[in-house]
């Protein structure tokens, strides 16, 4: 019996051995991104892969897809171990660099210029993958900012306004715990998800300067200093205050737990990168009518004009690997993913893209609109902390502000943790 | 020796064993034996995994013997240890002799209990995710359900709580396998003991304690060393969970490891927590086999 079944076992994988030989002709690219879920980029990135199969028949894309956090690991690991993707996505910034300074990732400077496409993306978009003028990736799926977006309906109902300044926030927040209704649907678990209320509140405190001579280690700039402490006591001022739900730090984003909240009422606001609209346009879409947004309120006697917005102009960047044997072909397929087809299907599913022309035009929603004029129209935009630092003060930054929220640590110790952290890795000590 | 050595070296009897033990001895080597001199030397190093590495000596060390999270995941693999050492093999032993004593069910409920282990990690740690979830959980929604409150807690939220969620998770992923592994020693021991045993007038708890435990003994010292090193390099289910957080409340030192490696990129210093959990791990397994054995040596000898 076992004798017989080797046998079969053994002539089955001469024979896949076989067709994979047949098969080898073909070129294959790896193509590497984190959308699991059915939605706008992941029906775009689909779409743009059957339409070059079509033109390309010799070249077959192997689209994988990897849940978002377990993502940023097994690209890194791919990496250690020369064992990277064609394509792959990534945030521009810090963590691109690190893989850019490694010799990994190609410069596309040039082909992008051949191709036609180098004037088809948004220069802002394109500064986050860039180094020294020279392009190792380009934005494709949306401009994005952090957006407080709440329920209407529940506003309306109790009376409530959208509150503009920090202690109208608070105010708000009074009226719905007396309502049994949670002020902000926060998963933490993913800890960027909570690290955007203190970006927020870090700007508004302190103004985007704060943070970029900190990280920039100039003009005296410290993550000690009284910007990010006073965020930190904003932020368990908030805490206290029962602005998150029960168990918000072990609730995962990735899981729609905080989204769920939302929609069966147990929650009023959700501050979230605006590719939450195309979010909730997959999942729910009639709760879409009950939706709207406002911009993170100020802090009275802060330095930060309560407009500045936090967030990203490309969101997910696309990068071609050094190692990748067919570049030409990438290339071309990173054309596919970026034209016209592929900007009018994210914004029929609710993105931005930040590359196309007339893109103001096309985008006919009235919320998409008031979305895109204030990604657009806002003076600063913060680049997430955790995707413009290096990964290893990223992680410090993350881990210390779920503490901060866990009121684990006091906003002196979290801001002192990260200030120390990135005197070690600048060589300060 | 004598009589074989006409033949040929290698018709050897040794070599012909070296011959068959050869491709599992390569990969042992490879795999096992190779990353733990490997992983030392990286230890010295500061190096992101992807480019240069750059030595810097016992810094990491020093990091590491000054670094509280390491201490605080040690104290939780400790605390995992104690407790799976005290829940999971009693609860084996009790199932086991439930399940080998005829009574109806016993044939259905050996294929329920034994369920979890057949599961993957990455699926428990879904399902008790949801079990455990705050608002929608299954928990939280019974205990609201019967009207207590009181109980109702922040399972994977709380720092004071989540290392027990966790662990009693893992309970449930490896009671079954101490289950199998104590049922199949109790086949083993001859009825006719019971037998005399309860013609000499001897409570059923009496047999328990006379016959069935230290019989069982080998087992429970086998088991405790399995339970013991599997507690300490313990990292699936932990990783799924809960991620160790929140801040590292239930850190252990394998998922810490792994988060410094591959979230901070310090392959330097996550290597020089993994060489720390190896030590830590062998030392504690070589004592306490060295206890036990003692142990079941003295039992022989009263027998």
């Amino acid at each position: 019996m076992l004798k017989k079944a080797t046998m079969y076992l053994l002539v089955i994988s001469l024979l896949l051995g076989m067709s994979l030989g047949v098969f080898a002709q073909e070129i294959n690219l790896t193509l590497w991104h984190i959308h699991t879920n059915v939605g706008a980029a992941q029906n775009t990135i689909q779409d743009a892969i059957r339409r070059f199969e079509a033109d390309y028949p010799n070249v077959k894309i192997e689209e994988v897809q990897i849940i978002n956090d377990e993502y940023k690991t097994k690209l890194m690991i791919a990496m250690g171990a020369n064992d990277e993707p064609d394509i792959f996505m990534s945030w521009g910034g810090g963590p691109l660099e690190t893989y850019i300074n490694a010799g990994k990732v190609w410069d596309m400077t040039d082909a992008l210029v051949k191709e036609g496409l180098y004037d088809n993306f948004l220069p802002v978009a394109m500064d986050l993958a860039s180094v020294n003028g020279r392009v190792y990736g380009v934005p494709i799926t949306n401009m994005v900012a952090a957006l407080v977006f709440y329920r209407t309906d529940i506003f309306e109902n109790l009376n409530l306004n959208i509150p503009t300044t920090y202690s109208e926030l608070l105010e708000v927040m009074k009226v719905l715990n007396e309502n049994n209704i949670t002020p902000f649907a926060l998963a933490n678990a993913n800890k960027w998800t909570g690290s955007m209320y203190f970006m927020y509140l870090v700007d508004r405190v302190g103004g985007p300067e704060a943070f970029y001579k900190a990280m920039m280690r100039t003009d005296g700039g410290s993550f000690a200093s009284e910007a990010f402490v006073k965020a930190g006591e904003y932020l368990q001022e908030l805490v206290r205050n029962n602005a998150f739900p029960r168990g918000f730090q072990s609730m995962d984003e990735d899981l729609a737990q905080s989204r769920n909240l939302l929609y069966t009422d147990r929650a009023a606001m959700y501050l979230m990168g605006s590719w939450a609209w195309g979010t909730i346009k997959a999942e729910n879409e009639p709760l879409l009518e009950k939706l709207d947004f406002f911009v993170f309120p100020g802090i009275e006697g802060g330095l930060g004009d309560p407009s500045n917005l936090v967030g990203t102009p490309g969101d997910n960047y696309f990068s071609i690997a050094e190692k990748c044997e067919h570049k030409d072909y990438a290339v071309k397929f990173l054309g596919y993913l970026s034209d016209e087809k592929a900007a009018d299907m994210l914004i029929a599913n609710g993105h931005i893209p930040p590359f196309g022309e007339n893109i103001d035009a096309k985008i006919t929603d009235p919320m998409m609109k008031s979305l895109y004029q204030a990604v657009s129209g806002s003076d600063a935009v913060q680049l997430w902390y955790d995707q413009s630092l290096p990964p290893e003060l990223a992680q410090v930054h993350l881990d210390t502000t779920q503490a901060l929220f866990g009121l684990e640590m006091t906003p002196e110790e979290a801001a002192q943790t990260m200030e120390q952290a990135a005197k070690r890795y600048h060589g300060e000590n | 020796m004598k009589a074989l050595d006409h033949l040929p070296w290698y018709r050897r009897p040794g070599v012909t064993i070296f011959l068959f033990l050869a491709p599992a001895l390569f990969f042992f080597a490879l795999y096992v034996l190779a990353p733990i001199p490997v992983s030392f030397f990286y230890s010295l190093f500061k190096w992101d995994g992807i480019g240069q590495r750059s030595f810097i000596g016992l810094e990491n060390w020093k990091e590491l013997i000054g670094d509280p999270v390491f201490w605080k995941a040690l104290k939780n693999n400790v605390t995992l240890v104690v407790i799976s050492l005290a829940t999971q093999l009693p609860m084996g032993i009790a199932l086991a002799l439930l399940l080998t004593s005829r009574f109806r069910w016993t044939k259905l409920l050996k294929t329920v209990y034994v369920l979890p282990y057949m599961m993957s990690a990455v699926a428990i740690g879904m399902l008790w995710r949801y079990i455990y979830e705050p608002t929608f959980g299954l928990l939280n929604m019974f205990l609201e359900a019967i009207g207590r409150y009181d109980w109702i807690l922040d399972w994977l939220g709380d720092p004071k709580v989540v290392l027990y969620s966790v662990i009693n998770a893992v309970n449930w992923q490896f009671i079954p396998f101490y289950m199998l592994l104590f049922m199949a020693a109790l086949v083993g021991i001859p009825l006719e003991l019971y037998e005399a045993a309860k013609i000499d007038g001897a409570s059923p708890w009496k047999a328990f304690w006379t016959i069935t435990l230290p019989l069982l003994w080998p087992t429970v010292t086998n088991a405790a060393v399995l339970s013991l090193v599997g507690s300490l390099k313990y990292f699936d289910l932990i990783h799924v969970l809960s991620g160790g957080g929140p801040n590292h409340a239930s850190e252990l030192m394998a998922t810490y490891m792994y988060k410094r490696s591959f979230h901070h990129l310090r392959m330097g210093y996550g290597s020089t927590i993994a060489v720390a959990l190896f030590t830590i791990g062998f030392a504690l397994s070589m004592v306490f086999v060295r206890v036990t054995s003692r142990k079941q040596y003295e039992g022989g000898d009263r027998r």
